[in-house]
């Protein structure tokens, strides 16, 4: 009987690919796998990827930047793959492969010609089922986790520029601790810890597998089922809930950087999560301030008074809070507090006055521009309906996006802009070269 | 009890099926037959004016996208080399109905995204916006403005960007590899000057456009929400009219192929990592029918991280974070090129590496594993590149520029498959050369030239511009025995004013400034014997740097921060004895060591290291010639990581009997900053409250 549901199911959704709509099956296995399959038979690609509710935020304190290690350390091989195989199976099968990681989530994917759907589907599941956690591999990625630090922060220009504003936002929330964690906590850490972190979070219960691209459904399910029913169900995680004290007096820090030349100035504003509307509407604050040459603060700034070679200002949305950040590198000597003094001026316009019909009109267009191309591969299409299932609970989150987009108003932006972006409400960063 | 059997046999079958479904998962799954690529034939068509237009429809998102390509290949440009990358980004600073914010202003509300360059440009939207979106591309290419404001931005744009290069290692060996390959005034050959940027006038870039942006050879491909009439449509109506001058594709002459491996060094003393080329010279276009073996060959050699040199270089020796090669293709002269980042230390071992790997290839040195691997990545890519709906536009408009059969793509992977082992050798002996071989290094000759010797080839040595120096740089000037470091500093205090005019200077003030990313500071350098420093910088009226040390305290101060000194850097501040700090070298404090000798600019140099009492070492570089101090080296160490700033003195005129130099040239952490001091005073113009 089931299965004549989902051949129903398959006869709805396989129809036609026109239009916008990104159709969609979805199941759960046994042992709480949650499936999510989109099938796109334009191009021979398949893209396949497990998303696990888990990122720095669920690391503990003293033992931060374990999400992360993971992200590393799943790589390095399974019962039944041998140690450094992982990359190799891949590259050998004409697939690509990688994983990133957030405060959130951890994002595993392969993209690979469609005939090696089912090679896909074998290494996620080995890597869910059986990895190889021990002395050898821990110390391996111990070391290349150090050179990512060095590469990505201690040795590029504003690298840590991030983890100073979100050190200072929050206080009781792990957003606190930054993503890639203390290299002396990881240093600290026991392979048993490591072993534990594995066993609670990186569960069939807690994660969500997205194949999407060239796909049979009928025959992936099977596959999936083949390949995945056997892991154990984990113990549901729950995540952590840290409420934070309203900011209520304007904190102000200096940071150095040896890799900098120039410096640069930040105001941080802490907003809440990105399943609010409010986060949508300060996601368009920030763009009337700096999507593009004709924006706001680009237009004052860059091209007319010349006082900044850059000035951005961006809507870092994530599950529980977000941070509203409004960033300016200067042109020449010009001093910071000039840059604060018109990006501020910029907010208190757009605090006191709608926007005009055109920005708004602008603002839609955008949205709807960016929406667009987010979906045009299927590694994309994967990444999005796993963030629907992940952070919305509605893996159709996908399709009604750009209507959640479109209901903001402008009274919504003004008043999103008045109730959170405050000088007695943020962080002030002026980021500094380090003689 | 019926209920019970029926799920016992329910059960029953449930297992029998699973148990027939339970997958081996200790082995590797295999590959389901190779998915059809079908590769779609874009509907093309060409318009009266010469536009050859390109439509492959594809309604999966409401999305269009044109981009349009002017086939001129590549353009001789000579002294005027730059004009055409600035006529490309004039083309976005308005038109003649339009000013640049009106037209930024009417492109962004539609969401719509655009861009011109040299070669045409591309203009991206939604469906419901592409036609106004193309209207407005199609203005800015027919009818740019071209205002003087913009020219003058542009190019002090450009200037800007050649300057920050100026030292950098990896963009002199960008335009040196072509340049020494197929000559410096050739279209393939020249690189952009700041002669070449000063000269280049409004009037050229008229002209550049004139004879350049024009229908002819052009190539307009739309791809995505749009029907093959509709584009036609909106191509006719828009560009239907443009009309220009024909051009012609130019004949390229082919570079100098060499007879014999030679070595060509270009110095550049600040780079602490070496850049390594080893080229030769070939002609491989698409219809050639060695082009797949070709492509395999590269793949083994150094296509990534599974090739040999990547395997040799970095995994094995060490010696480097990547080493790639790459073989061009095309309907011009191209090159075979091997490339690795080393230390400069380890540049001559890379070398001989990357040559072994290079004989290996042409010896056959390779398993059929190796070439499985390349197949695959290839038939991998490919299939994975599908997802690109551009990609057909790609495919179709390569088949006519490089004249290709109709089935070039279609056939693809069948012609990838069918390169054997004996293939893949014979075009290694064919198009790679270890025995004509153009092998350039772009580093610290100083550290690389002693150990180049053991690989027996001839060594030419080049300046950052393609020059050939006369001079050996493997043997600098001989070094007079006699002279010591002691004697070199005595001639620098003669030479500028002699001990008995510099014992009277108590202090001295100068006037700066500094021009940096095309901003103009003004500000002031104070010293007051002994130690008595001052230096503030503004801008507009506005302080917005300032140290001071007064020979006990000090602090910087930038942008309202300040900051007191560290007990190091008052250490610093002490190592100067005076306002002429060599005078005191000849203490018990410093130390001296004569270091042989350098080139400083083409001048060539006593090198001296001074120890300063704080025990900091700084290099100092006497012209042999003049005496004069022509540049100092320090070692500052910032965060745990060891960075090295220096100063170049030049321009040296006489004030109250003192050579000056009038240009200082500072350079720290890759960044450069040329000063220039006016209304120099001795003994005038300073108090002891400008220390404070």
């Amino acid at each position: 009987m089931k299965k004549i549901s989902f051949l129903v199911l398959l006869f709805l959704f396989q129809g036609s690919i026109y239009g916008q709509k990104v159709k969609f099956t979805e199941f759960n296995l046994p042992n709480g796998l949650h499936v999510v399959l989109h099938q796109d038979n334009t191009a021979p690609v398949v893209a396949v990827s497990v998303m696990y509710h888990v990122g720095s935020k669920n690391d503990s304190p003293g033992r931060t930047g374990f999400a992360h290690f993971f992200e590393h350390l799943l790589f390095e091989g399974t019962q039944n793959i041998g140690r450094g195989d992982y990359m190799k199976i891949v590259g050998k099968n004409g697939g690509q492969l990688n994983a990133n990681t957030t405060q959130d989530r951890t994002f595993y994917y392969e993209v690979f010609p469609s005939n090696q759907l089912k090679l896909g589907l074998w290494m996620e599941s080995e890597r869910m089922m059986h990895p190889v956690i021990n002395e050898i591999g821990v110390k391996t990625q111990n070391e290349v986790v150090k050179e990512e630090k060095r590469m990505r922060m201690d040795n590029q220009p504003y690298g840590n520029l991030i983890n100073v504003v979100f050190n200072d936002l929050f206080t009781k929330h792990p957003y606190h601790n930054s993503v890639i964690g203390s290299m002396a906590d990881l240093d600290a850490s026991t392979l048993g810890e490591f072993k534990a972190y594995f066993a609670k979070f990186y569960v069939p219960n807690n994660a969500v597998l997205v194949v999407a691209g060239d796909i049979k459904p009928e025959e992936t399910r099977k596959w999936i089922e083949d390949y995945f029913s056997d892991i154990p169900k984990g113990t549901p995680v729950v995540q952590g809930k840290f409420d934070e004290t309203p900011i209520t007096t304007q904190i102000i820090d200096t940071a150095y950087d040896a890799n900098i030349q120039i410096p640069a100035i930040l105001s941080a504003y802490r907003v809440p999560g990105r399943t609010s509307k409010e986060s949508t509407a300060l996601q368009l604050v920030a763009a009337v301030l700096s999507q593009g040459s004709s924006s706001r603060m680009y237009k004052k700034m860059v091209d007319e008074k010349k006082n900044a070679v850059a000035v951005q200002s961006f809507n870092y949305a994530l599950e529980d809070y977000g941070a509203y950040l409004a960033f300016a590198i200067p042109n020449g000597n010009v001093p910071l507090n000039d840059l604060l003094k018109d990006m501020d001026e910029e907010i208190v316009k757009v605090q006191t006055d709608l926007i005009s019909e055109d920005e708004f009109t602008k603002l839609r267009n955008q949205a709807e521009n960016s929406y667009v191309t987010a979906n045009d591969r299927m590694l994309g299409v994967a990444e999005n309906l796993a963030n629907g299932y992940t952070f919305y609970g509605n893996t159709n989150y996908i399709n009604t996006e750009l209507e959640q987009i479109k209901s903001v108003t402008r009274e919504d932006i003004r008043n999103a802009a008045k109730k959170y972006l405050n000088p007695n409400q943020r962080v002030v960063l002026y980021y500094l070269p380090k003689k | 009890m019926k209920k019970i059997l029926s799920i016992a046999l329910l059960l029953f079958c449930f297992q029998l099926s699973n148990s027939q479904t339970k997958i081996d998962r200790t082995k590797q799954p295999q590959a389901g037959p190779a998915p059809v690529i079908s590769i779609k034939d874009p509907v093309i068509f060409k318009m009266s004016n010469g536009i050859t237009v390109l439509v492959v429809e594809n309604h999966k998102l409401p999305k269009v996208n044109a981009i349009l390509t002017i086939d001129m290949g590549p353009t001789f440009e000579g002294d005027k080399i730059g004009e055409g990358t600035i006529m490309g980004q004039m083309l976005n600073e308005g038109t003649k109905t339009m000013d640049k914010e009106t037209f930024d202003n009417k492109v962004e509300i539609m969401g719509a995204d655009l861009s011109l360059y040299s070669t045409g440009g591309s203009v991206s939207a939604l469906t419901r916006y592409f036609k106004p979106a193309f209207v407005l591309f199609a203005d800015a290419i027919r009818n740019p403005a071209f205002p003087e404001a913009s020219f003058e931005k542009l190019k002090s744009q450009t200037l800007v960007g050649l300057k920050s290069q100026e030292k950098s290692a990896s963009a002199i060996a960008g335009r040196l590899v072509n340049a020494l390959n197929y000559g410096k005034n050739t279209p393939l050959g020249e690189f952009e000057t700041e002669q070449s940027i000063n000269s280049i006038t409004l009037a050229d870039i008229k002209d550049t456009y004139k004879n350049y942006i024009t229908p002819s050879r052009s190539y307009l491909t739309f791809t995505g929400d749009i029907t093959p009439e509709e584009a036609k449509k909106i191509a006719t109506e828009t560009l239907g009219s443009w009309t220009g001058k024909a051009l012609t594709l130019p004949v390229m002459p082919p570079g100098d192929k060499l007879a014999k491996t030679e070595i060509d060094i270009i110095d550049v003393p600040s780079a602490v990592q070496a850049q390594l080329f080893v080229t030769n010279l070939i002609e491989n276009p698409m219809t050639n029918p060695d082009f797949f073996g070709i492509l395999l060959a590269n793949q083994i050699l150094g296509g990534g991280s599974d090739g040999k040199l990547f395997q040799n270089l970095r995994e094995k020796h060490g010696f480097t974070y990547g080493s790639y090669s790459n073989i061009g293709s095309g309907r011009f002269g191209t090159m075979v090129s091997s490339s690795a980042q080393v230390r400069n230390e380890k540049a001559d071992s890379a070398v001989a590496e990357i040559i072994a790997e290079l004989n290996n290839m042409r010896s056959g040195n390779f398993t059929q594993a190796d070439l499985d691997l390349a197949k695959a990545k290839f038939n991998g890519s490919f299939a994975i590149n599908m997802e690109n709906p551009a990609i057909a536009a790609t495919y179709a408009s390569n088949i006519l520029i490089n004249n290709l059969p109709k089935d070039f793509y279609r056939t693809y992977l069948q012609k990838i498959n069918a390169v054997t082992l004996g293939d893949i050798k014979n075009v290694a002996q064919k198009y790679i050369s270890t025995g004509g071989a153009r092998i350039i290094i772009v580093g610290n000759a100083e550290q690389i030239m002693p150990n180049l010797k053991r690989l027996n080839l001839p060594v030419k040595s080049f300046d950052a511009f393609g020059n050939p120096v006369t001079m050996d740089a493997a043997a600098p000037v001989k070094v007079d025995p006699n002279v010591t470091a002691e004697k070199v500093i005595a001639n620098y205090i003669q030479a500028i004013g002699g001990k008995e005019v510099l014992d009277k200077i108590n202090s001295s003030s100068a006037n700066i400034s500094v021009e940096m990313m095309g901003q103009k500071l003004g500000g002031t350098m104070k010293k007051m014997a002994p130690y008595s420093n001052a230096m503030e910088m503004s801008m507009n009226g506005m302080t917005v740097y300032k140290m001071a040390f007064d020979g006990t305290q000090g602090y910087q101060g930038q942008m309202g921060q300040k900051a007191a000194m560290t007990s190091d850097e008052i250490k610093d501040q002490k190592d100067e004895k005076g306002i002429f700090p060599q005078l005191f070298y000849s203490g018990t404090e410093f130390k001296l060591m004569m270091d042989g000798t350098a080139k400083v600019n083409g001048e060539d140099a006593y090198k001296i290291k001074v120890t300063k009492p704080s025990g900091k070492i700084s290099t100092e570089y006497y012209s042999i010639k003049s005496g004069l101090l022509l540049k100092q080296v320090s070692t500052v160490t910032a965060q745990g990581k060891e960075m090295e700033q220096s100063a170049e003195f030049s321009d040296y005129q006489k004030v109250d009997g003192i050579m000056t130099p009038m240009s200082i040239k500072q350079t720290a952490g890759g960044q450069e900053i040329p000063m220039t001091l006016s209304d120099v005073k001795y003994n005038a113009g300073v108090t002891a409250e400008d220390f404070k």
